[in-house]
């Protein structure tokens, strides 16, 4: 079963979720130049990657525009692909720029673009970069220019986050909240805040002793203006919901096999079944290799203190690689029936093209474990 | 005890994955050792820095853990049940309009109310008292990482900047004022020794000195010690594997030199943490790193 490799050919959307440092980005763009190296057209939407990964996908800076792979550099590692590949930065506050002049109308553009509370919409409404970047991946989507999208996502602790955004986000903007709370300030035709119908004066008394009075209005400013935004913002966020459930797109749930990152892994997992998501596999990335004794036998035959200082390195290498083996069983264990793909860790860090493409073989390889297929292969009649 | 000056807020920061509950949980525990009341205190993050020390998940209410360790996961909700019932007082006042489904709708609205009222319990802990004396000498804050964190650390003075006076800038001033008091609060950047980490700390750093806050240490987790000289790697061309072992081994090692000389223009001292070679941290594992720290930490002081 090479679950991912089927997800890139007969699928239009990847989505790679996890916590944060467990290289997502880089996973994402090594699927991105499998799927091409499978004949689709692709594209990697990256959020934050490093400034080397960056480069090598050609990317020099953010800025939403899908840039093609040069050619030169995929030969030079030596990858053929089949259809070409193209990388993006998604820029957050321009792309939340850009759906806001897209949605509102005229008059009200600037006075929600120039408003404090917009300005600090996208670090202060939880969720908010995690839709950006889901509503980004459906007008990818949506433009057909491309066969395949892959879209790394911001690191995420709690599943939840992510697979809210997009309601919270239409609670937040679809405003009918606002528009319910602000009813007695439109019916008045005067902007100002005014609980009335929610318990009178206690309540407006209460809020405004918090936050202050003038807060108040100038939020109700702002929700009223963002009131405006026409259906098409509503549409879109319920699209962007809409494609995240649909057939079309897999989610490929990233992390690291340590103990802290697996209970986690776990949780997320549980979360994304519980919305039903497509989830196409589990990738266990950055899993030590041992050192067979075999290969640790010929140490014993070198002079000291080479001798000694590889048994100390074969030895810490082991430990990490047993705990890691562990980890992997206890995690496919905790998500079967869901696949689980090992990427080994690499020396060094996956930066260049040829890394990637590496790290590709095995995301796309079988994610039947050893032990079942030695099991299955010394069961009579196998 | 010849204790010299430390902050008493002690920050922990860094990228995703870099060992920030480690060192969170290493640091307090050391801290404690040397009988110094000590709260782990965690934001919003459901616990996993106290789970570390091998003891439950810490949850919003403060637990003791052992001797002068202390423990709090501090949650928004509660938070912002305490925050405001210290403001108004009265219970029923709050149920009526904070339990109000509406109120807590266009409570969510308010940007950065959630990290306020947080913040602000962290703060509030720093102000606590027992009898003469503050209640904690020490206060290991273990921060989101780098982006939430410097959100986080910043909304006192974003909340001044664009706040119209009033109780929420009165609350935004005196957090602020504490934050960027050296004598108050210290910030520790956690860098593992690869390219984005190392980074992503030079960048946190400048953000913190752009928010005006004290930069202690900078603190590069899993660093591997030279072992393999060159000409021994060489020596090794007839044993392929070994030699890739030796080769990396040697790579780390420079790895972690190379992230150590550029943390270090960063102007505060580098604490190294060796790396560890077991799957999963025991409480004796995270004692040694905290030893280390903070004879680190003291051997700058």
């Amino acid at each position: 079963m090479r679950p991912l490799a089927e997800a890139l050919r007969s699928r239009g959307v990847v989505v790679c979720v996890g916590p944060g440092g467990v290289g997502k980005t880089t996973l994402a763009a090594a699927l991105a130049l499998q799927g091409a190296a499978l004949g689709r057209n692709s594209l990697v939407c990256t959020i934050d990657p490093a400034r080397r990964l960056a480069s090598a996908l050609g990317l020099a800076e953010l800025g939403n525009l899908a840039r093609p792979i040069s050619a030169a550099e995929l030969r030079a590692a030596d990858i053929r692909l089949a259809a070409p590949v193209e990388a993006m930065m998604l820029d957050m506050k321009q792309s939340w720029d850009e759906l806001i002049a897209r949605s509102a109308p005229p008059q009200q553009r600037d006075r929600i673009l120039a408003n404090r509370f917009y300005q600090s919409l996208s670090s202060a409404l939880a969720g908010s970069q995690e839709y950006i970047a889901l509503e980004k991946l459906w007008e990818l989507h949506a433009s057909g220019k491309h066969q395949l999208v892959v879209l790394d996502t911001p690191p995420t602790a709690h599943a939840r986050d992510f697979l809210d955004a997009p309601a919270r986000v239409i609670d937040f903007l679809g405003t009918d909240t606002a528009k319910w709370l602000l009813k007695p300030a439109l019916r008045g035709a005067k902007l100002g805040f005014r609980l009335v119908g929610l318990g009178g004066n206690l309540i407006s008394r209460t809020l405004s002793g918090i936050v202050g009075g003038q807060t108040l209005a100038d939020l109700a400013a702002f929700l009223l203006a963002m009131s405006s935004l026409n259906d098409e913002f509503q549409e879109r966020a319920r699209a962007v919901s809409a494609l995240l459930a649909s057939e079309e797109t897999v989610v490929v749930l990233v992390t690291g096999p340590a103990a802290e990152r697996r209970e986690e892994a776990v949780r997320f997992h549980q979360s994304l079944l519980e919305q039903h998501l497509n989830v196409a596999a589990v990738v266990v990335n950055q899993v030590h290799a041992g050192v067979g004794p075999e290969e640790a036998a010929a140490s014993t035959r070198l002079p000291e203190p080479l001798r000694g200082k590889l048994e100390r390195t074969i030895s810490e290498a082991n430990s990490l690689a047993q705990a890691d083996a562990h980890g992997v069983r206890v995690l496919r264990e905790a998500v079967a029936p869901t696949p689980l793909l090992t990427v080994p860790r690499f020396p060094g860090e996956v930066h260049d093209l040829g890394a990637l493409w590496r790290a590709g073989a095995y995301l796309v390889a079988d994610a039947t474990p050893r032990e079942t297929l030695a099991a299955a292969a010394a069961a009579p009649g196998a | 005890m010849t204790q010299l000056p430390r902050p008493r807020l002690l920050v922990i920061t860094g990228k995703g994955g870099v060992g920030k509950s480690t060192v969170s949980a290493a640091l307090a525990l050391a801290l404690a050792r040397t009988g110094q009341r000590t709260l782990l205190c965690e934001v919003n993050s459901g616990g996993g820095a106290t789970a570390l020390l091998g003891y439950p998940r810490a949850g919003p209410e403060l637990s003791r853990l052992d001797g002068e360790l202390w423990s709090v996961d501090v949650r928004p909700a509660e938070a912002m049940r305490e925050y405001v019932l210290s403001k108004i007082r009265f219970q029923r006042v709050y149920r009526t309009v904070f339990e109000n489904p509406l109120v807590r709708a266009f409570l969510r609205f308010i940007p950065s109310l959630a990290e306020t009222v947080m913040l602000g319990k962290v703060c509030w802990h720093l102000r606590e008292t027992d009898g003469p004396r503050k209640r904690w000498d020490a206060v290991v804050l273990d921060a989101p990482a780098t982006g939430h964190a410097l959100t986080f650390l910043g909304v006192p003075q974003v909340l001044l900047d664009t706040l119209p006076p009033g109780t929420m800038a009165e609350e935004a001033s005196w957090m602020r004022d504490m934050l960027v008091d050296p004598k108050v609060t210290g910030a520790l950047v956690v860098a593992l020794p690869e390219e984005l980490p190392v980074l992503e700390s030079m960048e946190l750093a400048a953000g913190l000195r752009a928010r005006h806050l004290a930069l202690l240490a900078v603190v590069l987790n899993q660093a591997t010690a030279p072992r393999f000289l060159p000409e021994e790697v060489k020596a090794l061309a007839a044993l392929p594997r070994l030699q890739a072992l030796a080769r990396g081994h040697a790579e780390e090692a420079e790895r972690t030199q190379d992230a150590a000389s550029r943390l270090g223009t960063l102007g505060a001292p580098v604490l190294e943490l060796p790396r560890l070679y077991q799957g999963t941290m025991d409480q004796a594992a995270v004692a040694g790193l905290g030893a280390t720290l903070l004879a680190g930490l003291e051997g700058r002081t």
